[in-house]
């Protein structure tokens, strides 16, 4: 009986590794058959965490590719062919991710992938692509590690990374005349790739330019009580107060600390202050307090203003940052497929990587471009409260407002 | 080194935590006492006492402190059929460990439907004074904070009274102190056992509303908060009301002030090596007698 299931357990093992190394071998010379039928769809395969932890976002970037594909097919499709979504949910779990885009790849054979939502599975996602030599373009993975794999054919579909985002403000501070600038400065971050490399993004080059780092406070992503870490802060007296926040802890730091009455003459919190519902969040004491951002409604690119109509029409809201991502994901793969003139596996996928890699795409978010690790060649705008509006303050010749520094009392 | 007024915000910080964690400690302390029950849903009820608050002030306009009105009771009746119809039908013999994995349940169902209803979505009360504060001798003292921590003294003030004043309160301590023996001179010790139990899920609901008013809630919270508030009750004494008190105060000062150097993250293990060393060198507690003779 032993030996017999013994051996039936082998036979099976062989079995399955011949079939795999079959179908492994069909995917390798595919290309011509599958691509062969010009009215077929071009099916986008994506996993995206639709339940568990990262669910919110997750159901924006999936409005955010319906609204691509809409948009794309009411304009009657790519080469002649309508646009298809394959979306699986992986539960925001890593694990499902890599099952997910192998059997999108392997099983189900679409044209092409584009990323999952967070740092977090962006990694292990473009990991099977690249096995499988496929196009990876993905609207989440903004963290330094993201780009220190070595990924061949990873691109990040929005103007900067993390450690970007406060560049424009950096240089502003820098330039300021030395008795205005800031002396010392108060960091606290959450303890995710995202968050704290915003903040140390800041970090690195306001200390190269000379400012004191006085607090540096890494915290649980759980963390709800925050009146210690803000106690810190408010000791210190530091100048200007930088978090690498989220949304929620990013409005519990804000008023812990203005429950201890620190007044500093800066604040920027990435992520949080961007957030519609903001302002009602900390009892609308907003004032001066800055955020770098990636998308506005207002940025008069061509296609946002067609965006943001059709998406508003389709959805009944205006998208935020998270739906413009997965659009403009979506866009630099409709601009590489039109320019290449092929959507399917195979030998298609190397000349889509290498039109990205070597050309600017108009998007949402304004021309993007991208180095040999896929990091985009850009910065994030600065956002700033002024008289109860968040607006555009940095860079210069985007402003909507002048830079409000020391900011008023919160 | 930490400046003066930085261990001074510390400690008020501190105490102003330390009362929560006493009241939310109360509870959970009562009912091992009563029936040797530990009941790891407690937290779970803490944080449906939280949304609760937080539904009606969002949804209904309501000041969450009014929520408390029908909370408490609701609570209460819940903590009553709790014991009747599922820990009561435990065997005596087993109940300690069973009543772990029964317990385990129904804290998963609890966070199983509040994600069901009201998603994952960190959620947080918007009250106009949220971030108001004043000063008492050089520190800040936030409006909510201080609010919470009234609920808390006050809530635990009354069930010390109804503990030591009533002829419930003296049944219960009977049914705490000795079983058997609290029968023998006519207490309905099941019956007695139910309040008791339901008296321990109104302090959730007390301590899930206070809890609301200044930090961020989302389903899966209250994994966050059972750990610390077992250490609690094995410090102060297994069953002990004012032996959890205590214990809570001192530790949440504790964690508090090991914010400074360590930072939040290891601050958080002063619980667990609480625990480990009430365990190893005074398993009874360091301030109620073994469980809960004394009370």
């Amino acid at each position: 009986m032993a030996t017999s299931r013994t051996k039936r357990t082998r036979w099976a093992t062989a079995l399955g590794a011949t079939m795999a190394l079959a179908l492994g071998a069909c995917g390798g010379d595919d290309g011509g058959p599958s691509g062969g039928g010009t009215d077929e769809p071009i099916v986008v395969g994506i996993s995206l965490p639709l339940t568990g932890d990262f669910s919110e976002p997750g159901k924006g970037v999936q409005r955010g590719y319906e609204a691509w594909a809409k948009i794309t097919n009411d304009k009657g499709g790519l080469l002649g062919r309508k646009v298809e979504l394959k979306i699986l949910d992986d539960q925001s779990n890593a694990d499902r991710v890599v099952s997910d885009y192998e059997q999108l790849i392997g099983q189900d054979q679409v044209d092409i992938v584009v990323g999952p939502f967070s740092t977090r599975l962006v990694v292990p996602a473009a990991r099977v692509a690249e096995e499988y030599g496929m196009l990876f373009v993905e609207p989440a993975g903004a963290a330094e590690e993201v780009f220190q794999q070595g990924f061949k054919n990873l691109f990040y579909a929005a103007p900067a990374v993390a450690n970007d985002h406060y560049n424009h403000l950096a240089e502003y501070l820098l330039a300021l005349p030395a008795d205005q600038r800031p002396k010392t400065a108060a960091y606290a971050a959450m303890d995710d790739p995202f968050a704290q490399g915003t903040a140390y993004g800041l970090k690195e080059k306001l200390e190269a330019g000379g400012v004191r780092t006085v607090v540096d406070e890494v915290y649980p992503p759980n963390t709800t009580d925050f009146s210690s870490i803000a106690a810190k802060i408010a000791a210190s007296k530091a100048d200007i107060v930088v978090g690498g926040s989220q949304y929620q802890d990013g409005v519990n730091l804000i008023v812990a600390l203005q429950q201890l009455n620190y007044q500093p003459k800066l604040a920027a919190f990435s992520t949080a202050p961007t957030n519609p519902e903001f302002a009602a969040a900390i009892g609308n004491k907003t004032e001066g307090i800055l955020a770098p951002t990636g998308y506005t409604q207002d940025a008069k690119y061509p296609s946002n203003v067609e965006f943001v109509e059709k998406y508003t029409a389709q959805f009944g809201s205006p998208p935020e940052e998270d739906e413009a991502n997965a659009y403009t994901t979506g866009q630099v793969v409709a601009a590489a497929i039109t320019a290449v003139g092929c959507a399917e596996q195979g030998e298609c996928q190397k000349k889509l990587i290498d039109w990205v890699r070597s050309n600017t795409v108009e998007t949402v978010v304004g021309p993007l471009s991208w180095d040999e690790t896929g990091k985009p060649k850009g910065a994030h705008m600065i956002q700033q409260w002024v008289k109860g509006e968040i607006q555009i303050v940095l860079p210069e010749d985007a402003k909507e407002a002048d830079f409000v520094y020391p900011k008023p009392a919160w | 080194m930490p400046s003066g007024a930085l261990l001074f915000q510390s400690v008020i910080l501190g105490l102003l935590l330390g009362g929560l964690y006493a009241l939310l400690a109360a509870g959970l302390t009562l009912y091992f006492g009563i029936m040797r029950v530990v009941m790891i849903a407690h937290s779970a009820f803490l944080i449906l006492a939280a949304y609760l608050a937080w539904w009606s002030h969002s949804r209904l306009g309501i000041d969450p402190l009014l929520s408390l009105l029908v909370t408490v009771p609701l609570f209460f009746a819940c903590g009553v059929l709790l014991q009747r119809l599922l820990l009561a039908r435990l065997r005596p013999a087993t109940m300690t460990m069973m009543s772990v994995l029964l317990t385990f349940a129904i804290a998963v169902c609890v966070e199983g439907l509040l994600g069901y209803v009201f998603t994952g979505t960190q959620r947080r009360i918007q009250l106009g004074y949220g971030s108001a504060s004043f000063e008492v001798l050089g520190a800040r003292v936030a409006v909510v904070k201080l609010i919470a921590f009234g609920l808390a003294a006050v809530s635990l003030l009354a069930l010390y009274l109804l503990m030591k004043r009533t002829t419930f309160g003296w049944a219960l301590r009977a049914t705490i102190q000795h079983r058997d023996a609290a029968r023998l001179v006519g207490i309905d010790t099941d019956r007695v056992a139910g309040f008791g139990f339901g008296l321990g899920l109104a302090t959730a609901a007390v301590g899930g509303t206070a809890l609301s008013l200044d930090t961020t809630i989302y389903p899966s919270l209250h994994w966050h908060w059972i750990g610390p508030l077992m250490a609690i009750i094995v410090v102060g004494g297994l069953g002990s009301v004012p032996g959890a008190a205590a214990a809570a105060m001192v530790l949440g000062l504790l964690q508090s002030l090991l914010q400074i150097p360590l930072g939040t993250t290891w601050a958080q293990t002063v619980f667990y090596i609480a625990l480990f060393a009430t365990l190893a060198f005074r398993p009874q507690g360091f301030f109620g007698g073994r469980l809960a003779q004394r009370f």
